[in-house]
C-alpha cells in the first residue's frame, strides 16, 4: 500500500528535475569556461573564473551589501507584518477593508514599481520631499547619498514585501486554538505576557519558514536596484544579485557570471540551513 | 543568385520609374496619393518609396523586428512597420525592449545561431560586438539617393572593415545646449560680471561651463518660484554616464596632433583612461557636482531631459532629446535655449610627449556617439524583406516627416537634413535657432579632430568599468587618479581576456574614422 | 494605613484611549504608506511632459492641465503601446502554469508530509528543501540554458515554452505552502479512511484534499502573484509572438520616461490581482485558512 507513496512525489518531482537539470549542469559547466560577448561557446578555462572571483573584491563587498540589505528589510517587514496582523486579527473597525489594503502591494510588479517609486523619490519632481518639507524638515537626498540610497530601496522593498509576513502571520494568528488563552487569562497573565507565552510561540513555525522564504527572494532584489540607483552612488547600492546582472548581460560575461552564481548558490545554501536551524532552535522551542 | 534576381528586379523597378512619366503620363493618375493615406507631406520618387513599395508583394511571409522602447526609435518603428505591412501585405512583428536590456535580446538568439530577428534596431555603439552577425548592406540600396546624400561622418560609421553593415536612419553626436535668454539677461550679465570678474558668454572651456554653473545655482533665476541650477549631466552609474564623461574627458585628453587613439594606444593596446587629461576631466565631473539640481547625481538621460527640458537648469550637454524637450511646441523656454559645440579646454595633454600643451584657442573636439541604427541579421531568411523594409523606414518622405516629430529621435545625418530653413518652416523655430542647431551640429561633422565611441568586443565591459570607476570618484570613494588607475587595471585584464590582437582590429576601424583628417 | 486601591479604575480610560489611538494612529500610517504610490500613479497618469516638470503636483486642473495621453497610449494611442493582446497572454501563461504547478505540487507536498522517503542520503526535509531551493539561483545566469533548451524544444517564444519554465519557478512555492498546511491536517484522518479501507491515492482526494481547499487558495495566490509579475524569464525567452504584460509595459520606458503611460500601466496590471486579495481576504475572514500555513 505504501508502494503508491512515489505516485504523490514523483511526477512533481522528475518534473521539476527535468526542468532544472540541463539548465544546472549547464551552467556549472559554463563557469569553467571564457564564454563572453567575443568567445560565445564551452571553452575550457578550468578554475580561471573561479581565482578570478576570490579575488573581486568588488563581488564580495556585494554579497556583504546584501546580506545587510537581505536580513535588514526580512527583520523590519516581519516585525511590521506582526504588528499588522496584530492590529486587524481582532476588533477593529473596518476589518476586512484594511486586512485587503494591506494585501496589495504584494500584488504589484517589482520592476514596475520601482518606477513609479523611483519618481516618488526624485527630489526635484517627486511628491516626497515637498511633503517633508512640509513637515519642517529639510528634503532628503534620497537617491544621491550613499546612506539614503540604501535606505530609499530598503523601503521600497519593505513596503512591497511586508504584506508577504502579514498574510502568512495573520493567517497562523486566526488559526490558533483559544484554550491557552483562557488558561492565560484564568493564570492573570497580562498581554504582553500572554503574547510571549502563547501568541509567539504559535507562531514560531510559520515564522521560520516566512523569513527564510523571504530571505532567499530578497537575496534576489534587482529591478529595485536597477531602476532607482543602478547601484550607486558609487557602489553603495550594489548587491551581489545585481552585481551579478551586470557582469552577466550587460557585460556579457557570461562565464564569469556562472561562476558567481553558483558561489553565490553554494553561499546562500550554507547561510539558509544555519539561519533555520538557528531560528528554530531559538524560535520553535523557547523554554515555557 | 538570389541577390541577383533581386537587384535585376530592383533595377527594372528603377528603370521603369524613371521610364513611366515618358512612356504612360495617365499612370500617375492612378497612383494613390500616399499624402493624403500616410503622415507625410509627399512620396519622393526612389527605389523605396511608398509608390515603390507598394509594388511588392509580400503577403504570406513575416518580418521580424526588434527595437527600442516607445517613444524613442520605437515609435517611428511600429508606425512605418505598420505602414510596410499594409502596403506590401507582409505580417510584420515588432518587439519594443528597453535601452538596459536591448543588448543581450539581441545577443544571446546571434549567440546561440537562433534566427529570431530580422530587422533589428540598436546603437551604432554595438558594432564591434554585432559585426560578426550581420548582413552587409546589399549594392543596390548603397546607391539609393538616400544613401548616397549620408554625411561622410555617418558613412563611416556604419562601415566596418571596408563593408557596409549598417543601415543608417538616425545621426546622433553630443553637444551643448544653454538658457540663451538668461544669457542675454543684462542683469543676470551683471550679476555674473560682480561674481566673477568676467563677461557671461557661452562657455568655451569645461572651467568656464562649471563657473557659470556654480554662479547660476541654487537660486530662482527664471522668477517661477523654485530654485534653480547649474547644470544637468547624465550621471546614474549604469544608464548612459560613460557617455557624458567621455564628452567632458575629450578636450583634455584628444589632442589634435596626435593620433592613433583615444582610449587606448593602438600599437601597444595599452590603456589612456588614466593619463593626465582623463583625470582632470574627471576631476571637473566631480567638481560640477555642487552646481547640480537636488538628486543630480543620479540622474539618468531621462532626469536630464526633464530638467533641461522643463526649465530647471541652465546648461546641459548630451544628445539632442532635452533640447528637443525644451523646443516642444507647448514648452514654456521654446525657443529660449540654444545649441553649440561642448566646451573644450586650452590645456590638452599630449601622450606623445608626455606634457600638457597651451592651446590659444580651446580645444573643443567634437563627439559622434551612438546613433541609433539598424541591421538585417545575417541568419535572417527574409534579407529581402527587411532591407526594403529599412530602407523604406530611411526614405526622404518618412525621414522628413519623422524629423519632425520630436519624441521619435531621428537626428540629422544626410546632407540634406542641414537645412536651417526647415527647422524654421516646419518646426517653428527661429531663425537663430535653426541657424544654431545647423551650424552646431554641421561643425561636429567639420570637425577634423572628433572622438568615436569605443566600437570594440567588449565595449558593454569597458564602459561598465569605466562608470564604475567614475562613480567611485563622484562618490568620494576614490581620487579621480585612484579611480582610473583601477579601471586601466580592469582594461588591461578584459583586453588580455578578449585578446589583444582581436581588440585592436576592431579598434582600427574606430581610429581610422578618428585620424581621417 | 491608607488604603490603595488594587487597580486604579480611574487611570485604565486613559490608557484605553491611548492605546486605541496609537492602534489606529498606526494603521492609518501604514495605510496612507500602502496608498501612497498608487494616489501618486493615478495624479501622474494624468500629466504630460509639463505637468510632470512643473514638480510635484497633485490636483489636476487646480495644479496642472490634465490630459488623457497616458491612458490612451495603453491602448494604442500614438505614444504608446497596446497592452490588450499581452494582457491575455499573461493571464493564460499565470493560470497554465499555476494550474500546473499546484496540482504537482500539492501531490508532492502529500507524499512529503504523509510517507518517509529515501534516495540515497536524501530525506523528507532536504527534499522538501531541494524543492524551496530552485528559488535561490538567480534567474539571469539561468537565461541561456533555458533559451537553449526551449530551443531544442522548439518553444521560443511560445506560451507553451512560459509555461514550462514558470512550472520550474512556481513549484517550489506550491510545495513549500502545502507540505505546511498538510502537516497541520491531523494524520487520524488518513488512518481513519485507510480503515475503511481506501487506498492512498483515494483518501487523498476525497479525504484530505477538500479539507485543503484554504491552503490551496493561499498557494495559488502566491503562485498567481510569482507568476504574473515575472519579468525577466517573459522577457528572455520571448522575440515578437509572445509578449507578457510586464514586457509590453517596460517598453513604454525610452530615454524620455513617459511618466504618465507607466503609471496607467502600473494601475491597469494590477487591477486582476486587487480582485484576487478580495477571495483571499474572504476565505481569511471565514476562518477558512485555518492552518493553512501551520
Amino acid at each position: 500500500m505504501y508502494r503508491q507513496k512515489y505516485l504523490f512525489l514523483t511526477p512533481g518531482l522528475i518534473a521539476l528535475v527535468a526542468i532544472i537539470l540541463f539548465p544546472l549542469l549547464f551552467t556549472i559547466r559554463v563557469s569553467f569556461s571564457g564564454w563572453d560577448v567575443y568567445n560565445p561557446g564551452l571553452s575550457w578555462k578550468g578554475g580561471q573564473n573561479f581565482s578570478r572571483l576570490m579575488a573581486d573584491s568588488r563581488y564580495w563587498a556585494a554579497l556583504g551589501r546584501l546580506s545587510v540589505m537581505a536580513v535588514g528589510t526580512v527583520l523590519i517587514q516581519y516585525v511590521l507584518g506582526f504588528a499588522l496582523a496584530l492590529l486587524v486579527w481582532r476588533d477593529v473597525i473596518a476589518r476586512r477593508f484594511f486586512r485587503v489594503l494591506f494585501l496589495v502591494p504584494m500584488m504589484t510588479t517589482p520592476v514596475i514599481m520601482s518606477v513609479i517609486w523611483r519618481t516618488i523619490f526624485h527630489e526635484s519632481l517627486g511628491p516626497l520631499n515637498p511633503i517633508i518639507r512640509g513637515l519642517g524638515l529639510p528634503g532628503v537626498p534620497w537617491l544621491s547619498d550613499p546612506v539614503w540610497a540604501f535606505v530609499a530601496v530598503m523601503l521600497v522593498e519593505i513596503w512591497q514585501w511586508t504584506p508577504f509576513m502579514f498574510l502568512l502571520l495573520l493567517a497562523g494568528l486566526l488559526s490558533l486554538p483559544s484554550e491557552p488563552y483562557l488558561a492565560a487569562r484564568i493564570d492573570g497573565a497580562g498581554p504582553v505576557r500572554t503574547f510571549f507565552s502563547v501568541t509567539f510561540p504559535g507562531l514560531a513555525a510559520i515564522s521560520v519558514g516566512a523569513i527564510v522564504i523571504r530571505l532567499i527572494e530578497a537575496s534576489k532584489i534587482l529591478d529595485t536596484v536597477y531602476v532607482m540607483t543602478s547601484g550607486g552612488p558609487g557602489e553603495s547600492t550594489e548587491t551581489a544579485s545585481y552585481y551579478i546582472y551586470i557582469r552577466g548581460l550587460r557585460d556579457f560575461q557570461i562565464g564569469y557570471s556562472a561562476a558567481l552564481s553558483i558561489i553565490y548558490l553554494v553561499i546562500m545554501i550554507v547561510a539558509l540551513t544555519i539561519i533555520a536551524k538557528l531560528l528554530v532552535r531559538f524560535l520553535v522551542r523557547p523554554a515555557p | 543568385m538570389t541577390s541577383r534576381i533581386r537587384n535585376s528586379l530592383l533595377a527594372t523597378t528603377v528603370l521603369s520609374l524613371a521610364a513611366l512619366p515618358v512612356a504612360a503620363p495617365s499612370a500617375w493618375a492612378e497612383t494613390p496619393d500616399y499624402a493624403a493615406m500616410y503622415p507625410i507631406s509627399a512620396d519622393v520618387p526612389g527605389v523605396c518609396s511608398f509608390e515603390a513599395i507598394d509594388a511588392r508583394d509580400y503577403s504570406g511571409r513575416t518580418l521580424n523586428i526588434i527595437t527600442h522602447a516607445i517613444p524613442v526609435i520605437g515609435e517611428p518603428t511600429a508606425l512605418h512597420a505598420a505602414q510596410f505591412a499594409e502596403l506590401t501585405g507582409a505580417t510584420v512583428n515588432v518587439v519594443h525592449v528597453p535601452f538596459g536590456d536591448l543588448f543581450q535580446r539581441i545577443m544571446i538568439p546571434f549567440q546561440t545561431g537562433q534566427a529570431a530577428y530580422d530587422a533589428l534596431f540598436f546603437p551604432s555603439l554595438w558594432l564591434g560586438d554585432f559585426n560578426p552577425y550581420l548582413a552587409p548592406v546589399p549594392e543596390a540600396y548603397r546607391e539609393t539617393q538616400g544613401m548616397q546624400d549620408l554625411t561622410a561622418t555617418y558613412r563611416g560609421v556604419a562601415t566596418w572593415n571596408n563593408e557596409m553593415l549598417l543601415y543608417t536612419m538616425d545621426g546622433d553626436r553630443h553637444y551643448m545646449k544653454y538658457r540663451a535668454d538668461i544669457f542675454d539677461n543684462p542683469d543676470m550679465q551683471a550679476r555674473f560680471e560682480q561674481e566673477t570678474g568676467r563677461a557671461l558668454t557661452p562657455p568655451a572651456t569645461w572651467e568656464e561651463y562649471n563657473e557659470i554653473a556654480a554662479v547660476f545655482s541654487g537660486w530662482d533665476w527664471d522668477g517661477d518660484g523654485q530654485p534653480n541650477f547649474g547644470t544637468a549631466e547624465v550621471t546614474q552609474r549604469d544608464d548612459l554616464m560613460f557617455s557624458a564623461f567621455i564628452s567632458r574627458v575629450a578636450g583634455y585628453a584628444k589632442n589634435p596632433d596626435v593620433t592613433g587613439g583615444f582610449f587606448f594606444d593602438l600599437e601597444t593596446m595599452e590603456p589612456l583612461v588614466n593619463t593626465p587629461g582623463w583625470v582632470r576631466g574627471l576631476e571637473m565631473f566631480v567638481a560640477a557636482q555642487a552646481s547640480m539640481p537636488p538628486g543630480g547625481t543620479n540622474f539618468g538621460l531621462g532626469d536630464e531631459i526633464f530638467s533641461f527640458g522643463g526649465g530647471q537648469t541652465l546648461m546641459s550637454y548630451s544628445w539632442d532629446d532635452a533640447f528637443i524637450q525644451a523646443q516642444q511646441e507647448d514648452s514654456p523656454i521654446r525657443n529660449s535655449v540654444m545649441p553649440t559645440a561642448l566646451p573644450g579646454s586650452t590645456e590638452v595633454w599630449n601622450r606623445n610627449t608626455g606634457e600638457w600643451e597651451t592651446f590659444a584657442e580651446p580645444n573643443r573636439p567634437g563627439y559622434v556617439t551612438w546613433g541609433w541604427t539598424s541591421a538585417v541579421a545575417g541568419s535572417s531568411q527574409n534579407q529581402d524583406m527587411a532591407f526594403d523594409f529599412l530602407c523604406f523606414f530611411a526614405n526622404e518622405a518618412n525621414t522628413e516627416s519623422d524629423m519632425q516629430v520630436g519624441r521619435y529621435g531621428v537626428n540629422p545625418y544626410r546632407e540634406s537634413h542641414f537645412e536651417a530653413a526647415f527647422y524654421e518652416d516646419e518646426l517653428g523655430w527661429t531663425p537663430e535657432v535653426s541657424q544654431a542647431y545647423v551650424e552646431t551640429l554641421r561643425g561636429i561633422d567639420e570637425n577634423p579632430n572628433r572622438v568615436f565611441d569605443l566600437r570594440v568586443p567588449g565595449v558593454g565591459e569597458f564602459m561598465s568599468s569605466l562608470a564604475a570607476g567614475v562613480a567611485r570618484a563622484q562618490a568620494g570613494t576614490a581620487t579621480p587618479q585612484q579611480a582610473l588607475d583601477d579601471v586601466a587595471d580592469e582594461w588591461r585584464a578584459i583586453v588580455d581576456r578578449i585578446g589583444a590582437d582581436t581588440i585592436r582590429a576592431a579598434y582600427a576601424n574606430v581610429v581610422a574614422l578618428e585620424d581621417a583628417r | 494605613m491608607t488604603h490603595q486601591p488594587l487597580d486604579p479604575e480611574p487611570r485604565a480610560p486613559v490608557s484605553r484611549t491611548l492605546k486605541l489611538a496609537l492602534k489606529y494612529g498606526f494603521i492609518l500610517f501604514w495605510s496612507a504608506f500602502v496608498v501612497f504610490p498608487f494616489l501618486w500613479a493615478l495624479t501622474t497618469s494624468f500629466k504630460d511632459a509639463n505637468g510632470v516638470t512643473n514638480g510635484a503636483t497633485w490636483l489636476p486642473w487646480l495644479q496642472y492641465q490634465p490630459s488623457t495621453q497616458g491612458w490612451a497610449s495603453l491602448f494604442g494611442g500614438p505614444g504608446g503601446t497596446n497592452i490588450v493582446r499581452p494582457y491575455l497572454n499573461s493571464i493564460w501563461v499565470t493560470l497554465g502554469a499555476s494550474v500546473v504547478s499546484i496540482t504537482l505540487g500539492t501531490l508532492a507536498a502529500y507524499g512529503l508530509s504523509r510517507f518517509t522517503f529515501r534516495f540515497l542520503f536524501f530525506r523528507n526535509a532536504d527534499i522538501t528543501f531541494f524543492f524551496i531551493s530552485q528559488r535561490i539561483m538567480p534567474p539571469i545566469v539561468l537565461a541561456i540554458p533555458f533559451f537553449l533548451m526551449l530551443r531544442a524544444l522548439g518553444l521560443l517564444d511560445s506560451l507553451a515554452g512560459l509555461i514550462l519554465v514558470y512550472v520550474a519557478l512556481l513549484m517550489p512555492i506550491a510545495v513549500w505552502v502545502m507540505v505546511d498546511f498538510f502537516n497541520s491536517i491531523p494524520r487520524g484522518l488518513d488512518e481513519m479512511a485507510w480503515m475503511d479501507g481506501c487506498d492512498p491515492i483515494t483518501t487523498f482526494f476525497r479525504v484530505i484534499l477538500p479539507n485543503a481547499v484554504p491552503g490551496l487558495v493561499v498557494a495559488g495566490m502566491f503562485c498567481v502573484i510569482f507568476g504574473w509579475n515575472d519579468f525577466f524569464f517573459a522577457f528572455t525567452l520571448t522575440f515578437t509572438q509572445t509578449q507578457l504584460l510586464p514586457v509590453s509595459i517596460v517598453a513604454l520606458n525610452s530615454s524620455v520616461t513617459p511618466w504618465w503611460a507607466l503609471s496607467a500601466s502600473a494601475l491597469v496590471s494590477i487591477a486582476p490581482l486587487v480582485l484576487l486579495a478580495f477571495v483571499v481576504e474572504r476565505f481569511l475572514s471565514k476562518g477558512g485558512l485555518a492552518g493553512a500555513v501551520r
